[in-house]
């Protein structure tokens, strides 16, 4: 499957990966709507560490043994066999919050702002490539086939 | 009220006219370990026979959902874990109902009462226990309204073995006392529901203050019913958290208005004439009404199915399995709550009663049973609770404290003011416990470390930091960590 890659090395800490991500995941997905009316719903589901020059951002690895998946008690997590993407059905989640108790990453945040469920990286499906991807001016995020796969 | 989500195939369609069934795999228990068995089995072997019992009367569910129904944050049709799609895509037959009595691992043969069918035997090649746990039923003595005496577990014990309870001449369910629940299934949530709604209870009292205790305790917060937690120890939830986590909890419970009492217990409950519970009597002597009491004292593995096969049991507790998960029974495998299983902390086998745990041990154990190869890499316990809205993941040896004999030193960040708490036990420069309170972000990056046994002497300092991320560990680590996953370091 198509996996996103990470280059600390590129990767200058300038947070355009999480403010497209927002803006993506917004009700209005309109930059200036979402930000200015929307704010209080936003969560980034791609997620910038940084350390003095040091950075890189970091969302689901959308592993093929998720645990993740396995610690899901309502279904609401799942691996989707043909795609490969790890997807949380936010209507059936309820909150908790064993996935983020076992995501080995700590990608999977707890949204009780716009609902009250866990929020991650969806691979942005219906995009060719994910915004963060798409938005990165350096490269430091790519989107390609994984080579051990 | 919406039917639940069913696949439950009538007995008479399948059993009809004969008592006796053939299957090539058999799995007792319809729940984590007992499903995700049957899905890897079906990945390996797409044509044998799959035949799940249950001796609950619903479909699939998920235990860990019961009390959010109680509390009325889901209804009674979304507390399924699989869709009902799922037995019919895998070719899976669920008996519901069906209470299983007896194995006979010579002649692979598992006995059960299926109530209105009778008695059924089912023949097997491979067998999977998967039936989980029981709720334990402390020594409380029932005084009636006449003054006649007798033992609560007597009234109310559940989910025995029929031929050993004859044996000991037992009547069960002979008097049953309105107003006293276990809360382990979903029959309890649902028979706990009515009775609150029948009988407008606007107060309850739970006894044991652990996880399950809890889990009550927050469902009837969010019905507005307040609660007395009765602990027999000096603290709440004292087998996975700390005192700093445990007084967070409490705190928030009493500053809601209700009451955790603690060094305490229940000697005598008393009932009515016509059965109903009007109080208890605390062991220091003082006397408290009660319409509604949860017992909540702990969870045992349900071995008492066994029967013939008891032999496989080993040792006390749990099915005693090798890391196939099989049993000392080569056709015989176990999995989930019933079992001890490989507690990578401590090293030893330990009934370690979670979710994930079950699912990874199913996994494992139904890919064996279909002739793969595949080892249980261990676990240990973690589990997550939210009380009023303070969310609490305790991992690992979470209530350590340090201690320079056996190394152990633990890390804290403490904000009272945000009731904001992080705690990581570190043993040997290696992570081997967190509690984190208040704010649990990222909190499975203390998991993975565990998992890893990842030397963490160089990031000491930082551990139990707010903002502790990926960017701090070692290099080695994160490198190991996403490999093929698409971390660059």
């Amino acid at each position: 499957m198509k996996r996103i890659h990470i280059n600390e090395q590129y990767c200058i800490g300038c947070r355009l990966c999480e403010i497209y991500c927002q803006v993506k995941h917004s009700k209005s997905k309109k930059i200036i709507k979402a930000f200015k009316e929307e704010a209080s719903d936003m969560m980034s589901r791609v997620l910038v560490e940084e350390i003095g020059s040091n950075s890189f951002a970091i969302q689901c690895r959308h592993c093929i043994d998720a645990p993740c998946v396995d610690a899901c008690i309502s279904g609401a997590m799942t691996r989707n066999e043909n795609t490969g993407v790890v997807n949380c059905d936010e209507e059936k989640c309820v909150g908790c919050w064993s996935c983020i108790m076992v995501c080995p990453y700590g990608v999977i945040k707890r949204d009780v702002k716009a609902k009250r469920a866990a929020s991650k990286c969806d691979l942005c499906i219906d995009e060719e490539i994910p915004v963060c991807v798409a938005n990165c001016p350096n490269e430091a995020l790519k989107y390609c086939e994984d080579k051990n796969e | 009220m919406r039917p639940l989500n069913t696949v439950r195939i009538k007995m008479s369609d399948t059993l009809k006219s004969h008592n006796n069934v053939r299957t090539d795999y058999l799995i007792i228990g319809n729940s984590a370990a007992g499903l995700a068995a049957a899905a890897s089995i079906r990945k390996i072997d797409g044509q044998g026979s799959i035949t799940v019992l249950t001796n609950e009367s619903h479909s699939n569910y998920s235990k860990p959902l019961i009390t959010y129904y109680l509390a009325g944050m889901l209804e009674l049709d979304r507390v399924f874990f699989k869709d009902s799609s799922f037995y019919l895509e895998n070719n899976i037959r669920l008996i519901c109902n069906a209470n299983v009595y007896d194995i006979d691992p010579e002649k692979h043969e598992v006995s059960a009462d299926t109530g209105k069918e009778g008695q059924v035997v089912f023949s097997y090649n491979k067998l999977l226990i998967a039936n989980g746990g029981r709720p334990a039923i402390p020594p409380i003595k029932v005084v009636d309204s006449s003054g006649k005496i007798s033992e609560l577990s007597d009234l109310m014990a559940p989910d025995e073995n029929p031929l050993e309870r004859k044996k000991a001449n037992r009547k069960q369910f002979s008097k049953k006392i309105n107003g006293i629940f276990t809360l382990t299934t979903l029959d309890d949530a649902i028979s706990v529901k009515k009775y609150i709604a029948n009988n407008k209870i606007s107060s309850a009292s739970i006894l044991g203050g652990g996880l399950i205790g809890l889990k009550a305790a927050e469902a009837f917060l969010e019905l507005g019913i307040k609660i007395n937690v009765i602990e027999f120890s000096s603290r709440i939830l004292s087998a996975s958290f700390d005192e700093i986590a445990s007084d967070i909890i409490t705190e928030k419970i009493q500053h809601s208005g209700s009451n955790v009492l603690t060094n305490s217990t229940i000697d005598n409950i008393f009932i009515d004439e016509l059965s109903n519970i009007t109080g208890y009597q605390l062991r220091s002597g003082k006397k408290v009404p009660c319409s509604l009491l949860i017992i909540a004292v702990g969870v045992a593995p349900a071995t008492g199915i066994l029967g013939r096969a008891k032999d496989i049991l080993k040792a006390d507790g749990g099915i005693t399995v090798n890391e196939y998960m099989q049993t000392s029974d080569a056709d015989i495998y176990a999995a989930g709550d019933v079992i001890n299983s490989f507690d990578k902390l401590s090293l030893k086998n330990k009934n370690i009663a979670i979710w994930p745990l079950a699912v990874n041990q199913g996994s494992v154990a139904g890919t064996n049973m279909a002739g793969g190869r595949q080892k249980y890499g261990g676990g240990f316990f973690m589990n997550s609770v939210e009380i009023l809205g303070v969310p609490v993941i305790s991992i690992g040896l979470s209530s350590a404290q340090d201690n320079e004999a056996e190394d152990i030193k633990t890390y804290k960040n403490y904000n009272s003011q945000k009731n904001i708490y992080r705690k990581i036990v570190v043993r040997n420069n290696k992570v081997v416990g967190a509690i984190l309170a208040g704010s649990i972000e990222r909190a499975g990056i203390y998991a993975g470390l565990i998992s890893n046994d990842v030397d963490i002497t160089d990031i000491k300092d930082n551990i139990a930091k707010e903002d502790f991320g990926i960017i701090q560990l070692p290099a080695g680590y994160r490198k190991h960590l996403v490999v093929g996953d698409g971390i660059e370091v």
